[in-house]
């Protein structure tokens, strides 16, 4: 009796396994560079203002993915945390009709910010979340500069805040004009840390060293996050 | 053809039946049901996700008495909550947190939790089951780094039998740990004071409480309103910035207009819950009451439900104060479930 029962099972599974295979999905990674370094922890940078600096520690959170088309697409549930310790590459759904682009919120929204405990990216013990003032910090700039006036001379950019004018999750929009780009193995979009500091707002870091709350130069910050992102073009 | 339908689906209901019955044998937590106070509102949903279970209560109570849980292992959430102050610090206007630090804040009474929408005197929790990262964590109260804590769980075997129990494998996560305090903080009802005996026909005021209470709803129901005894919105009540520089809810906000605001605290086991405001600096009813009586009402940003003059005779004052006991629910600070 059991004996059949498993085989029953079985057949079940395979089947939901073949019904879930038939949805294609493309892995994407996510590089983390500042101009011509492809790489930046723990690099001599130098920022617009002619302010060298390195980055110690960077993270930021990447949720409602999804390739654009002509006709509304779902967004791959999930949310990335991505580390430029790490390899980031995420897997999401690529749907049967023409591909325009790829659209991604830098952040999480507003319900996950209140949603009470959660596990995986989005577990405090990530470190990014302030218990003191609930809601998840998406972004994460730390690391050093002589041009810091902060305490051993320190950069800490925590930007978050989900509430109101002030809020600084980002929607973030990449055309993809050479369908080429979508025949590689992985798609990579490149964050160029330069442009956060040298973005729509000038950030200058003798001037900010230090955000670690929600307010109008997070929100200040957060408007420079589009200009950060782009598709590598490496055909 | 329909008796091999009929065939499968027998198989099918039977096996699934035994699958559920072998999977209990493993993992059972006995519910509980959230019962709601006659007369109390909806509360909020915390228990909708976080499903109220017996073994998960115990795990909450656990760790919530359990000073290890703390940096120095000197101080647990029961140091400054204690339940015969009605889960506040019994006369102190300041908490003790771990190597003779100070807290900022009068430690707020633990009481019916799951009918708030934001939780501590500035509102900056915002769901019951991510409180605990704050006192956890925070220097001057249990210090300790969330990683640690989460290790001492998992290294002592009777928190992992009580993790198994409750959520069905010994797997000790943060999500797991939280969920499980808010089991046991979530439950901590009180509403069988005297005063909800009243209510429900069970016992009448004596006169100066009959008195004290028709001037309470002339005067303060507009923030502490029945039958929570706060409306759990955040007022500037005249309180001057203290030495701190607490500007409470301004702090979470970052608007001008909320300094000096805080959270209304319900006034159920008021009694027990002294010194009271914010930093603890009024150290009686009686002097909370003089607080309101002799108010400047120009002050700039008081509440506007302070600003016309509140005049009460001695009599009066003592009315009120009568009527305030009659918030005291021993069932609540005596009870066995909540004790360690």
């Amino acid at each position: 009796m059991s004996k059949l029962f498993f085989v029953l099972l079985g057949m079940v599974i395979q089947g939901c396994c073949i019904a879930q295979k038939k949805q294609l999905s493309m892995p994407i990674g996510f590089e983390n560079i500042c101009k011509e370094e492809k790489s930046i922890l723990n690099k001599n940078l130098v920022n617009a203002f002619a302010e060298n600096y390195t980055i110690t520690k960077f993270k930021y959170y990447i949720s409602n993915v999804k390739f654009v088309t002509d006709k509304k697409t779902k967004n791959t549930p999930g949310v990335y945390l991505v580390d430029a310790s790490k390899k980031n590459i995420i897997s999401i759904i690529v749907p049967s009709k023409k591909i325009n682009g790829i659209s991604f919120l830098l952040g999480v929204d507003s319900i996950l910010n209140c949603s009470g405990a959660q596990s995986g990216a989005l577990d405090p013990l990530n470190d990014m979340f302030w218990t003191w003032n609930n809601g998840y910090i998406f972004f994460k700039v730390e690391g050093n500069s002589a041009s810091s006036k902060a305490d051993l001379h320190r950069i800490e950019h925590h930007i978050g805040g989900f509430k109101g004018s002030n809020k600084t999750m980002r929607e973030i929009y990449l055309p993809i004009n050479n369908p080429a780009l979508l025949k590689q193995k992985t798609l990579v979009i490149q964050l160029d840390i330069d442009k956060y500091w040298n973005g729509i707002n000038k950030i200058r870091i003798a001037e900010t060293p230090v955000v670690a709350l929600p307010g109008i130069q997070a929100k200040n910050a957060a408007d420079n996050f589009a200009g950060m992102f782009s598709i590598k073009n490496n055909l | 053809m329909k008796i091999n339908i009929t065939l499968y689906f027998l198989i099918f209901i039977t096996t699934a039946l035994l699958l559920i019955s072998a999977g209990k044998k493993y993992y059972s937590p006995t519910p509980v049901s959230f019962t709601v106070p006659k007369g109390f509102p909806a509360p909020n949903n915390i228990f909708l996700k976080n499903k109220l279970t017996e073994e998960g209560f115990e795990l909450g109570k656990k760790m919530f008495y359990d000073t290890r849980l703390s940096k120095d292992g000197e101080v647990s959430c029961g140091s400054c909550h204690q339940q015969f102050a009605a889960f506040a610090t019994y006369d102190h206007d300041l908490s003790h947190g771990i190597n003779n630090s100070f807290s900022n804040r009068n430690a707020p009474a633990l009481i019916n939790l799951a009918w708030m929408k934001e939780w501590h005197w500035d509102g900056g929790i915002n769901h019951l089951e991510m409180q605990p990262l704050s006192p956890l964590s925070a220097a001057n109260e249990m210090g300790e780094k969330l990683d640690t804590v989460i290790l001492k769980l998992k290294a002592d075997t009777a928190y992992r039998r009580m993790f198994k129990a409750a959520f069905g494998d010994a797997n000790i996560t943060t999500e797991r740990m939280l969920k499980a305090f808010a089991q046991f903080t979530g439950s901590l009802v009180s509403a069988d004071s005297k005063y909800d005996k009243v209510k429900r026909g069970e016992a009448v005021f004596i006169l100066p409480e009959q008195k004290g209470y028709e001037i309470f709803k002339a005067n303060c129901n507009g923030c502490h309103k029945e039958p929570l005894f706060t409306d759990n919105s955040f007022r500037n009540n005249g309180i001057a910035l203290n030495r701190f520089n607490d500007v409470g809810r301004q702090t979470i906000s970052q608007d001008k207009k909320d300094s000096l605001k805080f959270k209304v605290p319900t006034l159920r086991n008021v009694a027990l819950t002294l010194p009271y405001m914010h930093d603890g600096q009024i150290n009686s009813l009686e002097n909370v009451i003089n607080h309101y009586t002799d108010l400047d009402t120009n002050l700039m940003n008081l509440d506007p439900l302070l600003t016309k003059k509140i005049n009460f005779t001695d009599k009066e004052k003592r009315q009120l104060v009568l009527f305030l006991y009659t918030l005291t629910d021993t069932s609540f600070t005596k009870n066995k479930r909540f004790a360690p």
